[in-house]
């Protein structure tokens, strides 16, 4: 029955979409695939690639001091992010339990509009040997000569959690602030101490939003390289660090780009756990009702 | 333009495997109030949507005063719909929801607020013009959403499940509200719902669906009186359902063999005859409930059983009895009528008559 | 019940907000010393003075960062705006790809984006079955390559929120608005657009928020164009930075703290969709 005259509906998602699937496919996914194309390239002399095909790049990796990076990036990722959510969740906790709500949000994201670079200025001129801190304590007398506070891993992390700790508070915040709070008081009339009832009933109900404050600081701690290089040391060069001296330095892309590769696939391993240890709380909460169910 | 009349012919829908649709025809005449009725997944909101321009059918046609409508976009059709959940405008006032249609076109503000306040009166709310949507409650939400669907005066109103969302107080007078304004603007109303009792209210004929079908088309009295199978039985109210086999004919009455239960006399054979294996129904406040002994009219179907469960319900009593065959019949006796019944229950023997003009004939085949 | 619990968690709140704030205290303390190490001597105006009178690359500079920001913010609001509607309220070929590719981002770390931009733009030429062509598109780095970036890095963020918002709705006040006699463009302003505002306005703040928060990607695609933080940057790397850096950015400073409180109302929906 359809006849000529019927109107086909035009395809407004088409039509909606078509400005982000041209903009995003052009400027996000085809550089992308150039990371790739570029890592199994061979160097130009002064930066760029050949259009020769070449895995110098991948073998080049395999040395000791690139190992050293990963290690360095793995851990330091990991301790930054691990302190970033410890001292976010109880933030987070008491924002979401507030009245003020609106007024403690904006306090938060204050910081968080002044350039990080900026603030990670401010921060050198805290810890260095002339700065704040020596000052204040060579000013009461406290010690003699100026203690050396920058240039060490404590520096660097110090500033990776000042950098992502709002990063952090935000997703916790929206997921703590949608818990009902009742069920903590259930808990406790069931038997459970404070404790127990935090980590037992809000942080299983909260697992979301810790599954997003984790993503927001640990996947771009895994690239970072300013904070090393202005507040560390070489010995504290991660990933990221070599990236840009390849690119900047010794003007060797490939193994910058092969250097992105490793980088990409190191923050999807991450992903994976992350999402397998999420499939495995389900499944156990899961046979737990199982359990329930039989007994 | 006051009313219109609808024809469906032949419509069909599929989702992916599902049919929703399975070959529905109706004539919907001007002006009246048309039911579709039916449990849910039965058809009745796609069937509802495909006329409101929302879904494509997959085959078939539907006609409004004789034009395809079928080519034409939501907004150009001489239909208007009322929503489940309302879909009021969250972020213009009960004023600019119901003004929203005329917006869409140059009217003369003038003009405009004559219609929006001509609309919200009809619905009781120019009180709250001003007010947001989030502001009201249900009821009111739904009479914002009727005078919105109203102003653009349609020549048919599309309501799916209007009152569903509403608790049943407040739902039985919307329901008569709804009667009051079909009658004021005389347009005609389709109107979506699973609840028989809703149905058979205000409508003027009722369209019963299952499973993609239309099974019966009706007046309330032919639909809830004569069922024509034997979901529309069961459906519209409770029913008592019997098997059996035509087994002869002739006199005032056919007699249906229903085995082990004894002989059941029929008026109206509905084309049946002897031999056909058939589905029988007769309604529970037809059957009479009379202790044992009491003399039973030679004209009437009676059975002698056991009172299984007896269920007091405020204006009516439901009796439960099990004939000496086993089968359960269902009898509902309402409280005021004089004599018979009063006082029995568990355990007490009794007779269960009723009049064979009442049992009809719901589905058979030929034997 | 949970009193003392609650007084552990604001303990921790205030010395969370003393460690986001004293630096930015130190930064507008320092902003009116008179000396230029990092002693305070006495106080003094000198460095405001040198911002308003002998620092016009600086503020080259700084209005770049915040005409970059505002621009690469409105065009990743309009283009995820009109994504976000397109995959809530239709089904089309594209929809699971423009689901995908919008969470990719996300789990990347930014330097990715960075470098892969870099190379985008460099758009090295390769000789492809006999033709020689570019692989990407090349581009001088500047202000222009730092648009695209940011626009590009704002977009999931604009496009989740306004998703976010237009979630909360049914598609049947779309159908509502058709039915009672309006086209697909009136339904979009009337009905989407305006339904949708929140999204829409916390998307653009977010999009803000990051695009001026970024030095990560901005240091991949700034090339010679120094935007504020490239300057600060350069400046730190060379080892000293000079106070009138303080100085503007105490301005920015109190320029964000009465922005943030104009924006309150917009703030909340940041949090609630991050």
């Amino acid at each position: 029955m359809s006849g000529p005259k019927r109107r086909r509906k035009r395809n407004y998602g088409t039509i909606y979409t078509l400005p982000l699937v041209v903009w995003f496919t052009l400027f996000f996914l085809v550089p992308l695939l150039i990371i790739v194309l570029f890592s199994f390239l061979a160097a130009d002399i002064d930066g760029g690639v050949l259009p020769r095909f070449s895995i110098a790049a991948f073998t080049g990796l395999a040395k000791p001091r690139i190992l050293k990076l990963f290690v360095n990036t793995i851990w330091v990722s990991l301790a930054s992010t691990a302190i970033t959510i410890l001292m976010a969740l109880p933030c987070a906790y008491f924002m979401a339990r507030s009245k003020n709500k609106t007024m403690l949000l904006i306090l938060v994201i204050i910081p968080f509009w002044t350039n990080f670079i900026i603030r990670i200025f401010a921060w050198k001129s805290i810890l260095e040997a002339n700065g704040v801190i020596n000052s204040v304590l060579m000013g009461i007398g406290l010690v003699a000569s100026p203690l050396q506070l920058e240039h060490n891993w404590a520096a660097v992390i110090l500033i990776n959690v000042y950098t992502y700790l709002t990063y952090a508070i935000l997703p916790l915040f929206s997921t703590i602030e949608k818990f009902d709070f009742t069920l903590l008081e259930a808990a406790q009339d069931l038997g459970a101490t404070k404790m127990q009832a935090i980590t037992k009933v809000l942080l299983p109900n909260v697992r979301s939003g810790i599954v997003t404050a984790v993503f927001f600081t640990f996947i771009p701690l895994l690239g970072s390289f300013v904070v090393q290089q202005l507040i560390g040391t070489k010995d504290m060069y991660m990933l990221g660090n070599e990236i840009n001296d390849n690119i900047y330095k010794y003007f060797d892309w490939p193994t910058a780009y092969a250097l992105a590769v490793a980088l990409m696939m190191l923050a999807n391993v991450g992903l994976v756990f992350v999402m397998m240890s999420e499939r495995k709380q389900a499944r156990t909460l899961g046979a737990r009702r199982v359990d329930e169910a039989a007994a | 333009m006051k009313g219109a009349t609808i024809g469906i012919s032949g419509i069909t829908k599929s989702f992916g495997d599902f049919q929703a649709l399975k070959g529905v025809s109706l004539d919907i005449r001007k002006g009246e109030f048309f039911s579709l009725l039916g449990p849910s997944g039965c058809g009745k909101t796609t069937l509802l949507r495909i006329i409101g321009g929302f879904e494509e059918p997959s085959s078939g046609r539907v006609e409004i005063d004789g034009e395809d409508i079928l080519p034409l976009p939501p907004n150009m059709r001489h239909a208007n719909t009322v929503f489940q959940n309302y879909a009021l405008f969250p972020h213009l006032t009960v004023y600019e929801n119901v003004a929203f249609p005329l917006r869409l076109k140059s009217i003369k503000r003038k003009s405009l607020d004559e219609l929006v306040m001509y609309y919200l009166r009809l619905v009781e709310l120019d009180g709250h013009a001003a007010k947001r949507p989030s502001m009201l409650s249900g009821g009111q939400k739904q009479r914002v959403a009727i005078a919105r669907a109203l102003i653009n005066e349609p020549s048919v109103l599309l309501l799916d499940e209007p009152l569903s969302a509403l608790d049943a107080k407040l739902r039985h007078h919307m329901l008569m509200e709804l009667d009051q304004i079909h009658d004021k603007v005389g347009i005609t109303f389709v109107y979506v719902t699973h609840d028989q009792s809703e149905a058979l209210s205000v409508s003027d004929r009722i369209a019963v669906m299952d499973r993609g079908n239309v099974l019966q088309v009706g007046t309330p009295r032919e639909i809830y009186e004569s069922p024509s199978t034997t979901f529309v039985a069961q459906f519209i109210g409770e029913t008592n359902i019997i098997d059996g086999t035509i087994e002869s004919s002739g006199g005032r009455w056919f007699v249906v063999d229903a085995g082990g239960m004894g002989r059941v006399k029929v008026t109206d054979p509905r084309g049946y005859r002897v031999g056909d294996r058939v589905t029988l129904t007769v309604r529970p406040e037809k059957l009479r409930i009379t202790p044992l002994g009491m003399a039973a009219t030679e004209d009437s179907n009676s059975f002698v059983g056991t009172v299984d469960e007896s269920v007091y319900s405020g204006f009516l009593s439901k009796y439960y009895v099990r004939l000496e065959s086993g089968a359960v019949m269902r009898v509902f006796r309402q409280h005021g009528d004089q004599g018979e019944g009063e006082g029995l229950g568990w355990d007490d023997r009794v007779c269960v008559s009723w009049n064979p003009r009442d049992t009809f004939i719901v589905e058979g085949a030929r034997g | 019940m949970s009193r003392k619990r609650r007084s552990a968690s604001k303990a921790v709140f205030i010395g969370c907000m003393v460690f986001l704030f004293v630096p930015l205290a130190v930064l507008i303390f320092f902003s009116f010393n008179e000396n230029k190490a990092p002693i305070f001597t006495q106080f003094s105006l000198v460095w405001y003075r040198k911002l308003f009178t002998e620092s016009s690359s600086l503020w080259t500079a700084f209005f770049r960062s915040i005409t970059i920001a505002l621009a690469a913010s409105a065009t990743a609001t309009v283009i995820g705006t009109l994504a976000a509607i397109g995959v809530h309220w239709h089904r089309f070929p594209l929809k699971t790809y423009v689901q995908a590719i919008t969470y990719i981002p996300l789990v990347l770390p930014e330097i990715i984006i960075g470098m892969s931009l870099l190379a985008f733009f460099a758009g090295i030429r390769m000789p492809v079955f006999g033709h020689s062509l570019a692989i990407g598109i090349p581009m001088t780095l500047g202000w222009l390559t730092i648009f695209i970036a940011h626009a590009t890095f704002c977009l999931p963020f604009a496009y989740m929120m306004v998703l976010a918002r237009l979630d909360e709705f049914d598609s049947s006040i779309i159908e509502a608005a058709r039915d009672l006699g309006a086209t697909e463009v009136q339904t979009l302003l009337r009905v989407i657009i305006p339904v949708s505002k929140p999204g829409i306005i916390s998307g653009f703040l977010t999009s803000l928020t990051l695009s001026l928060e970024d030095f990560t990607i901005t240091y991949f695609v700034s090339g010679v164009s120094s935007t504020m933080p490239m300057v600060v940057y350069s400046q730190m790397y060379k080892g000293g930075v000079s106070p009138v850096i303080n100085a503007l950015s105490s301005i920015m400073i109190l320029g964000t703290v009465v922005l943030a409180f104009l924006a309150r109302r917009w703030l909340k929906y940041i949090a609630a969709s991050s």
